[in-house]
């Protein structure tokens, strides 16, 4: 499903003025004001919105900090590492002395957001456990034709911490999308339709495989689901333009025994992506959007009801 | 080690950390014991938790304590609005010449974190210390020469760049962050060289800020510029604020510069992914041993400091 999310909660006096100088505070420095060497080859996102999108993000945590105490007991991660093994569906093994045999099929995602926001309580749910909003589209080809699932290494979960940490529940990711698939190449080559394609997937592939880590940290697995759902956020940009998600986990249950009776499904919710602002010119920053600025704000006040 | 480094930059050292430093520690207003469980949080994370690892390294726990400690520490900007006026700089470059004594001395290059800051840090010694100082007599090395163990380079052209363009507005830089990092000993600076390493680059920060604001002319400074310096292997923490009286380094006489150092402080004694077990009783169960809140209030003292 692709509605935008709803607003979570009403923002009575926040001051637009201060955020939007202490976001291009950010921007200005890490793309005027710092002297810095030319870009390494294929490495812009390292040279300045890698560092951006990690300034304005710990800048605007702590300023948020009075207004939600989940960001005041929370904890940033750096490039932390997330990983989720499962199975669904089955496939028939076709070499090798195991032949013929019928085995489930194997997924394995490893994921390294930019940054990431890990809480000790669980953000509320968006729609209730066994909601129905459509269909999952089938599709017949093995997994190892898309790139991501080509080869399975290690069967890791992890959410970015181990198990004895307090703060056990997602907040939200921030992810960067690489330079080999940055908005000028699938200009180039006429591909402009695919450009949503890659923030959406990137989006629902990674709360997928950190929402199934967070349940399972909390020992849910697919023999036994989820009693309640796992909700996290998750921002997906280039340094210039910016993607919301949100994803609601109801189920584990995917395997081939499990599924069978299992009417819930997944559900992630996500925006366009829609530029933060125009161009950096001379020490200021023009065509500045308020309102992918204050959805980021928006995300970050999010909370349980009872706080 | 720290010695050569007081001669080349013409210091004097003082013990423990100044004044205002301890008055902001022993201040029970700010409340600095609360922070106790997030602070030990935060070291368990960075030894314990991180990794998909049994036991992360020293590259991987050094940077997550520090990012952890850093993120408390803005976490009080709900306490004290003025701190949000506060900029981290990863991987800026720093340039700074001067001269000491006929020998042309350079500080370049990639050297820590700074956190800049709107405001300057006001200074932290009184006029009648910085006047002191000019009865001191730097310590000389004879016969050993003081630039020993310094690259000798062919430089062009003489530098002085804060690493930061005119009309910045965190134009002030407040306190840089070193982190020894690197999995084996031997890559690792001794304490001692930490310190002497921090000494020459915030002097070096300072000094390049003062010409920026004052002039290339080697003058007494009427308002003197400090910076402070915190360094750490993940362990043990070095901490260190430096005043800038003088830019007149030529001579030894008159006016030094001053620096208050409080090396070796413990955050913790230590960190056990697994427990120590011999013959099956438990002699260390896994955890932080011997954490010493000290550490911590000091590293937030030094992170206040300019603010309350």
């Amino acid at each position: 499903a692709k509605t935008p999310k709803p607003a979570a909660g009403a923002t009575p006096s926040l001051d637009v003025g201060e955020l939007r100088s202490l976001a291009c505070d950010a921007l200005l420095q890490e793309s005027f004001y710092q002297n810095k060497k030319r870009p390494l080859l294929y490495r812009d996102q390292d040279h300045t919105p890698g560092p951006f999108l990690t300034q304005l993000v710990s800048t605007l945590a702590a300023f948020l900090s009075c207004r939600n105490p989940l960001l005041a007991a929370s904890s940033l991660d750096l490039n932390p590492e997330v990983n989720y093994y499962w199975h669904h569906g089955e496939e028939v093994v076709d070499r090798g002395y195991r032949k013929g045999r019928v085995d489930p099929v194997r997924f394995q995602i490893d994921d390294n957001p930019h940054l990431q926001i890990r809480v000790p309580k669980q953000l509320p749910e968006v729609v209730p456990l066994e909601a129905n909003l459509g269909d999952v589209p089938v599709i017949d080809h093995k997994p190892s034709k898309l790139p991501l699932f080509k080869r399975q290494y290690e069967n890791k979960v992890f959410i970015g911490s181990k198990v004895a940490d307090p703060c056990c529940y997602g907040h939200t990711q921030f992810h960067l999308i690489p330079d080999k698939l940055k908005r000028e190449r699938f200009i180039k080559a006429h591909l402009e339709d695919q450009i949503e394609v890659v923030y959406r997937a990137n989006g629902i592939a990674s709360l997928f495989a950190w929402t199934a880590a967070q349940a399972m940290y909390q020992g849910f697995w697919s023999e036994a689901d989820v009693t309640r759902p796992f909700v996290s956020q998750a921002v997906v940009t280039d340094g210039k333009y910016f993607a919301f998600f949100c994803y609601q986990l109801n189920t584990l249950a995917l395997t081939v025994e499990t599924i069978e009776n299992n009417p819930r499904k997944n559900i992630c919710w996500g925006t366009e992506s829609k530029p933060l602002y125009d161009v950096v010119e001379d020490g200021s920053v023009k065509g500045f959007n308020d309102e992918v600025l204050l959805q980021l704000v928006r995300f970050l006040l999010n909370r349980p009801k009872e706080l | 080690g720290v010695r050569q480094a007081q001669w080349l930059t013409k210091t004097k050292l003082g013990e423990g950390l100044p004044p205002s430093v301890r008055s902001i520690i022993e201040n029970p207003a700010h409340q600095l014991e609360d922070h106790e469980e997030e602070v030990k949080r935060a070291v368990s994370h960075a030894r314990l938790w991180d990794t998909t690892e049994v036991i992360p390294k020293r590259e991987h726990y050094c940077p997550v304590l520090f990012e952890d400690l850093i993120h408390i520490c803005r976490l009080m900007s709900a306490k004290y609005p003025s701190l949000a006026k506060r900029m981290l700089a990863r991987n800026y470059r720093i340039a700074a010449t001067w001269e000491r004594e006929s020998i042309l001395l350079q500080v370049r290059g990639l050297n820590g974190i700074l956190m800049n800051s709107m405001a300057p840090i006001p200074p932290v010694a009184s006029k009648e210390e910085v006047l002191a100082t000019e009865e001191h007599v730097l310590e000389t090395f004879y016969p050993i020469s003081p630039t020993i163990d310094l690259q000798e380079v062919i430089v062009y052209k003489e530098l002085n760049d804060t690493g930061f363009k005119d009309g910045y507005p965190y134009s002030h830089p407040h306190t840089l962050f070193f982190l020894e990092s690197a999995n084996i000993r031997p890559h690792r600076f001794r304490p001692e060289q930490l310190r002497a390493k921090m000494l020459m680059f915030a002097f070096g920060n300072a000094l390049a800020k003062a010409r920026m604001l004052y002039g290339n002319d080697p003058k007494v400074l009427e308002q003197p510029v400090v910076v402070q310096s915190i360094g750490t292997d993940g362990q043990l923490f070095q901490f260190m604020v430096f005043q800038l009286n003088t830019t007149d380094l030529v001579s030894n006489d008159g006016i030094k510069n001053l620096v208050w150092i409080d090396s070796d402080q413990n955050l913790y004694e230590g960190a056990l992914c697994v427990p120590i077990v011999k013959k099956g009783v438990v002699l260390k169960p896994a955890g932080i041993h011997g954490f010493q809140p000290d550490t911590f209030k000091k590293f937030l003292a030094l992170y206040l400091h300019g603010t309350v």
